[in-house]
Formats: structure tokens, C-alpha cells, sequence
């Protein structure tokens, strides 16, 4: 199939070659070469990345979603016959543990086998970016394994063994209570202390109390008190302000992640949604952004870098598109901006959970 | 006793596991990613091997001399692998291994790879079972004197200051950091760290007002020190300080500046925001002139941010204006100051 011609003739110079982008995550599903080792235990990341990325370019009919539906599956770890294992539940990133592929239950025991925060995130958007009914999930598993991942201070650990906690955990669980529309995983009053403890005196959020602001962080602590429903309960009109000025202030093409740091695509996202789920997005420079996303696409081999003339990885590819359909380019599906997902899936997960709440028959309980 | 260099004619070659006699009580394992594997990584026969084998002593909980061996190759092929890091520390723990040797061992790594978290994660574990920092200062900042930005390196030190109180020092660390590169924001919020947790900012302030005007006529165009200045004074109100406002109007005719700019325009409006009921209505509305001229003046200086100092003036209009129709329109419609979209919210 011939490139796609951009449509805007004062772009000519940086078209989006939607083609290369596509193939760019094609090969990303099938093998990666050993360099890519440190990306073992984080492959469902990375399934997320190519997945999700395919659906804002409309063309997850380019994979055979059975095939994918099942292998995300085979990630779950389930509750043994007797229980036992309740608080280790949730999905895994990879089979490095060795647990023998298997789909369905009882889960097997095993004395290292648990989920980790953010696989069980990426796992259950990539199952409904597919179109899954999330009907082979053990919710109540998945949320007994993230209420043992909170911390008194309201942060989560990303697995059971312990490990750094900090706001991307709260993000993470946040994104399961919601997909799940059970808040039951966690206690939301104390994740939204955490967030605030971690605003920093510039007005961005550090990763916690006392930590430098940054991008990525202050992405997980709004979108986290979107998807709790308690941004403007969580912070007060003057906060968000300045929360807005923190965030409008890291654009210098693209964006950058930190003061004085330089721009990298991925806070086209990161920054962009933040400021799209503030409401200021519209006030941004949409020009120079794209101008900057696309510098950093390679031409060659598809995706997108962090910097121009560097190697695309998933994440930058998956990033510079959501951060491309943020501004409207045309051939982007939307991005819901707070659960990283394109709006068609999250239409998805809505009439799910309608069906959900329909067949029990009582409302989504709230903590 | 292993015999990795086993042979009799050839170089010594890297020797499976498989092949190692002490090893061959163990049944590998091997990674099953069912008929369909998804983002498979090709490892070589090398790296396979060295796994199997962890995945080996993993499922059987062995707590042995060859485990904690192993983990370190496994570690070599993959620093990244968190369950490699968690059984390590079990295997240190089970095996009362010398601590002290696993610092040299984790400092090594670190040097090599000073953006993995697992690795910054493990060396906080053994500092904390040592209970013992002092070596840590002096570490960071050599990570740092290679990138003095890196966000683990900073995460770790505000942990060893915080947690064993090692204050005394770190301000004179940071302004050396700052005397380096005055447009380091890492150590800006350090500065904030340290002072927040120490003296406070009532008695300094003053002194940190100095240090930032003094740094931001050094280098103008420097975002973090003008988020320092207008983070310490945010607590009180901007136009609570005297005199800040006569200092920074006089800045902006040599050392001007989006962000010298936008800090008036706070100033202005933090002005508008607390006045009190003896300011005169007129008094407001210069207050508020000033303010849109500023906004109109950074709609023309910090250009990629147009749209926003417009709207930020028309919603400052919109709260503050008088009722006067003579009043000039500002470009653009008016529009009421942002509540978040409902759509946002979602429940």
C-alpha cells in the first residue's frame, strides 16, 4: 500500500508516514532482538504500546486478535485452589518466571509468581482495546492483589515482593479501579494525600513529597484524580492554575519534561493530555508540537524517537501519536486523555460496564 | 568448586550450565509463551541457558552459594529484571552474605547503569540493612558529577538525607551544583529541600530573595530560578513582600524575561486576588491595566504561548474588570475563567 500523502501542503516537509508506523508496531508483536532483554518483564508494556498504537492509527485489523487475546490471558495470575495466593493476583509482564502457559485456572503456586501494578493496568487495556469482555478476569483477585500494593502514605508498590513506590503505581491502580469501575483496589483519600503531598513548590508534580517536578508525574496525579472524580475536590481552583502555568511553561517546540531540560516527544503526551484534561490544551502552540513529533519520526523503519536522529522505541512511537491525535491530525483516532486509550475503546469499556451494572443490578460501588 | 573454564585443547569458553556437572541435578526451565508468542525476544543460546537455569532455582526456592552466583550473570544479561533483584536479596539474607561486598558490588552497576530503577531500588535495601549511609553522599554525587539531573540519583539522595539527617552539608552542595550550572533545576528543588527541612523560609527569605535576583541577573533567561523565587513566596502572596515588586519592575529594564514578565503579571493579580476593602475601586483598575498590558506584551515576547497570555487576560478581565463599557476590548471573545470540563470528570 502507497504512503499517504499529508494533507497539508504547508507540512510537506514532515508528513506522517502512517504506513511505516503501522509495520513499526507489526514487527514490535512479532520478535525483538536480544538487545531488547532489559524489555522482558515489561512485554505487555510494550504490547500495550504497539496495540493501542495501532487502534489510534485505525489498524488493529493488521493482527489476529485471538491470537493476542489469548497470550494476555495466559499472563494472569490466578488465585490457587485454595486461595492462598489471593494478595499476590494480577497479571505479570512476561512468562520469565517460567510458570508453564496456561489460560485458564486454578493458578498454579509458586513461590516468586505475582502481578505487577502496571501489567495488570496494561493488561486490561490491551484486553479491551482488543475487544475483550474481560469475562476470563478474576476482578476480585486483581483487586485483592492491588489493595496489598498500597502503602500507608497512599503510594503503591508495583508488586508484593516490594520494590520503589511511588505516583506511576497510583496512576496504575487508579486505571484498574476504573476499567473495573470498582474502587474497592484502593484507598482513594489516601492516594489523593499522596498526590497533593507530592505537588511541588513550582507547581508541577515530583514523583513524591519533596521530589522535582516533572512531566510524567504531574500526567499520573491529574489523570489519576480524573479517573477518581475528585480533581476539583483534590485541589483548588488557584492550584490548578498554577498547575496549568506549570504545564503550558514546558512547551518550547515540542515538549520538555522538566525546567530547562530538553524537549523529548513523549510530553507532547504526557504534558499535552495533562493540559487537554485542564481544559488549556487548545492554547498551546499546536504547530511547533507537530513540527517537533515529527522531526523525531523515522522515516525508514516507522515510529518515533525521543529526539530527532536517535532510535525509535514503542514507547516514543506509541507517545508521538497520542500526542499527534491530541493536536487533530486527521488520520489519529482520539486519545481519551486520562486512560491512555483511543475514546472507541473507552466507548467499549463503558457499555461493558453498563452490562455489568445491568446484570447485578445495583450501582458501581464507590469506596 | 565451578568449573566455568573447564576444557583441555581450546580457549576457555563461557560454559553453559548445562553442561556443568554441579548443575546437573537441576531440570531447566525454560519460558513458555504458549503457540503464540507476542513481543518475543530472540535470546541467544548463552542468555537462555543462564535463565533457564534461574527459572530453575526459582520454582525450587534453592538457597545456595550457586544461586547467588547465578544471579549475578543473569543480572549481567539483564539489570532490569526486578524478581532477579528480589531473589538476590533473599539469597544475601538466607545466606548472611557480606553486605559490605554487596555495596562495591551494586556501586559498580550503578556507574554502569545509572538509569535502572531496580538497581538505585536494591542499593536502598542494603544501605538500609547496614544502616549505614555514610558512603552515599559521596557516591551520588559522582553519579550526579555524570549527569547532574538524573532523577534516581536525586530520589536516592533526598532518601538518605531525609531518613538519617545528613542536612548539614547539602546546601553548600547544592550551590556548588548551582555555581556549575545555574539553569540546573534539580538542584534548585534540592535547595527548596534542604531550606524547607531546615531553617524554613521565614528567617531566610529575604537571603533567598537575594540569591535569586542575584542569580537570575547572572543568566535572565533561566526558568527555575524565577519558579524558586515565586514558589517560596506563593505560601504568602505574591504582593505581600514589600518591595519585591519595585525590584523586579526595575529588573525588567535590563534583565527581561518571559518569565520576569509572567511573575508580574502574578504579582498583579495576586494583588487583585487579596485586596483588601480599603483599595479603591480605581486602585483595582490600575492594578488590572497593568496586569493586561503585561499579558499583551507576553503575547508578543513569548509567542509559541500566545494563546495562553490571551486567555489568561480575558479571564483576568472577566474576574476583575469594572463594568465600565469604555473599557478596550482585548483580542478574542471573552470567555469566563475555566472551570474543568464536566466531560473530564469522570465518575
Amino acid at each position: 500500500m502507497a504512503e499517504e500523502e499529508s494533507q497539508f501542503e504547508e507540512f510537506e516537509q514532515i508528513d506522517f508516514l502512517r504506513d511505516r508506523h503501522v509495520r513499526f508496531f507489526q514487527r514490535t508483536l512479532q520478535v525483538l532482538p536480544e538487545r531488547y532483554a532489559s524489555l522482558e518483564t515489561t512485554r505487555l508494556t510494550i504490547i500495550f504500546f504497539a496495540l493501542s498504537g495501532l487502534d489510534v492509527l485505525d489498524a488493529l485489523d493488521v493482527i489476529d486478535r485471538n491470537t493476542m487475546i489469548e497470550w494476555i490471558y495466559s499472563l494472569q495470575v490466578l488465585p490457587t485452589e485454595d486461595q492462598v495466593n489471593l494478595s499476590r493476583c494480577g497479571f505479570r509482564g512476561s512468562s520469565h518466571i517460567g510458570i508453564p502457559y496456561s489460560t485458564k485456572g486454578p493458578g498454579v503456586l509458586h513461590p516468586y509468581d505475582s502481578g505487577h501494578v502496571a501489567m495488570t493496568y496494561t493488561g486490561l487495556c490491551s484486553l479491551l482495546i482488543l475487544g475483550d469482555d474481560l469475562s476470563r478476569v478474576n476482578k476480585q483477585a486483581c483487586l485483592a492483589g492491588l489493595r496489598a500494593l498500597q502503602l500507608e502514605d497512599g503510594s503503591f508498590y508495583a508488586v508484593p515482593e516490594g520494590s520503589e513506590n511511588d505516583i506511576r503505581f497510583i496512576y496504575c491502580a487508579a486505571s484498574i479501579c476504573y476499567m473495573l469501575d470498582d474502587w474497592s483496589g484502593m484507598d482513594i483519600q489516601k492516594a489523593i494525600e499522596y498526590i497533593r503531598g507530592s505537588l511541588s513548590y513550582d507547581n508541577g508534580f515530583g514523583q513524591g513529597a519533596g521530589r522535582e517536578s516533572h512531566g510524567g508525574w504531574t500526567y499520573c496525579a491529574i489523570a489519576s484524580l480524573c479517573l477518581m472524580g475528585r480533581l476539583e475536590e483534590a485541589l483548588s481552583q488557584r492550584e490548578l492554575d498554577r498547575i496549568r502555568r506549570w504545564c503550558i511553561m514546558r512547551q518550547q517546540s515540542g515538549f520538555q519534561g522538566r525546567p530547562n531540560k530538553p524537549v523529548d516527544t513523549c510530553y507532547s503526551f504526557w504534558v499535552g493530555a495533562t493540559l487537554e484534561l485542564l481544559d488549556v490544551f487548545q492554547y498551546t502552540n499546536f504547530d511547533k508540537n507537530r513540527s517537533f513529533i515529527l522531526s523525531t519520526q523515522d522515516r525508514l523503519v516507522g515510529g518515533f524517537a525521543k529526539w530527532p536522529d536517535s532510535h525509535p522505541d514503542p514507547l516514543h512511537a506509541y507517545l508521538g501519536l497520542c500526542g499527534l491525535s491530541l493536536i487533530g491530525e486527521p488520520s489519529l483516532r482520539k486519545v481519551h486523555p486520562a486512560l491512555n486509550i483511543t475514546q472507541r475503546a473507552f466507548q467499549h469499556v463503558q457499555q461493558l460496564q453498563q452490562t455489568w451494572r445491568d446484570s447485578t443490578g445495583s450501582c458501581s460501588r464507590q469506596h | 568448586q565451578d568449573t566455568t573454564f573447564l576444557s583441555q585443547e581450546i580457549p576457555p569458553v563461557f560454559l553453559c550450565f548445562r553442561d556443568r556437572k554441579e548443575w546437573a541435578d537441576l531440570e531447566p526451565v525454560p519460558q513458555d509463551d504458549g503457540p503464540n508468542p507476542v513481543v518475543k525476544i530472540a535470546y541467544s543460546e548463552k542468555f537462555s541457558d543462564v535463565y533457564d537455569y534461574f527459572r530453575a532455582l526459582l520454582k525450587n526456592d534453592e538457597r545456595s552459594e550457586r544461586a547467588f552466583a547465578l544471579t549475578s550473570e543473569a543480572i549481567e544479561l539483564n539489570a532490569a529484571n526486578y524478581t532477579v533483584w528480589h531473589y538476590r536479596r533473599v539469597l544475601l539474607q538466607a545466606l548472611s552474605k557480606d553486605l559490605r561486598e554487596e555495596m562495591r558490588y551494586i556501586t559498580a552497576i550503578i556507574e554502569e547503569q545509572p538509569k535502572n530503577y531496580q538497581v538505585w531500588h536494591h542499593r536502598r535495601m542494603v544501605v538500609e540493612w547496614l544502616n549505614d549511609p555514610s558512603e552515599e553522599l559521596e557516591f551520588i554525587a559522582d553519579i550526579l558529577s555524570q549527569d547532574a539531573k538524573n532523577y534516581h540519583a536525586w530520589q536516592h539522595r533526598q532518601w538518605v538525607i531525609q531518613e538519617y539527617k545528613l542536612w548539614d552539608d547539602e546546601l553548600d552542595f547544592v550551590e556548588n551544583l548551582l555555581e556549575e550550572d545555574v539553569r540546573n533545576n534539580s538542584a534548585w528543588n534540592q535547595r527548596h529541600f534542604v531550606i524547607s527541612h531546615t531553617s524554613g523560609f521565614s528567617d531566610a527569605m529575604e537571603r533567598e530573595i537575594q540569591y535569586c535576583l542575584y542569580q537570575i541577573k547572572k543568566a535572565p533567561n533561566n526558568e527555575s530560578a524565577w519558579n524558586y523565587l515565586k514558589g517560596i513566596l506563593q505560601p504568602l502572596g505574591l504582593s505581600a513582600q514589600p518591595g519585591l515588586l519595585e525590584r523586579v519592575l526595575e529588573l525588567k529594564q535590563t534583565h527581561c524575561s518571559p518569565y520576569l514578565l509572567a511573575f508580574l503579571f502574578d504579582c498583579y493579580e495576586d494583588a487583585l486576588e487579596n485586596s483588601k476593602e480599603n483599595v479603591a475601586e480605581e486602585e483595582q483598575q490600575k492594578t488590572l491595566k497593568k496586569a493586561l498590558e503585561i499579558c499583551q506584551l507576553l503575547a508578543q515576547e513569548d509567542t509559541i504561548r500566545k494563546e495562553y497570555w490571551l486567555f489568561l487576560g480575558r479571564s483576568l478581565k472577566n474576574k476583575h474588570g469594572s463594568s465600565d463599557p469604555s473599557d478596550e476590548p482585548l483580542a478574542d471573545d471573552p470567555e469566563p475563567s475555566v472551570p474543568v470540563s464536566e466531560q473530564q470528570e469522570m465518575s
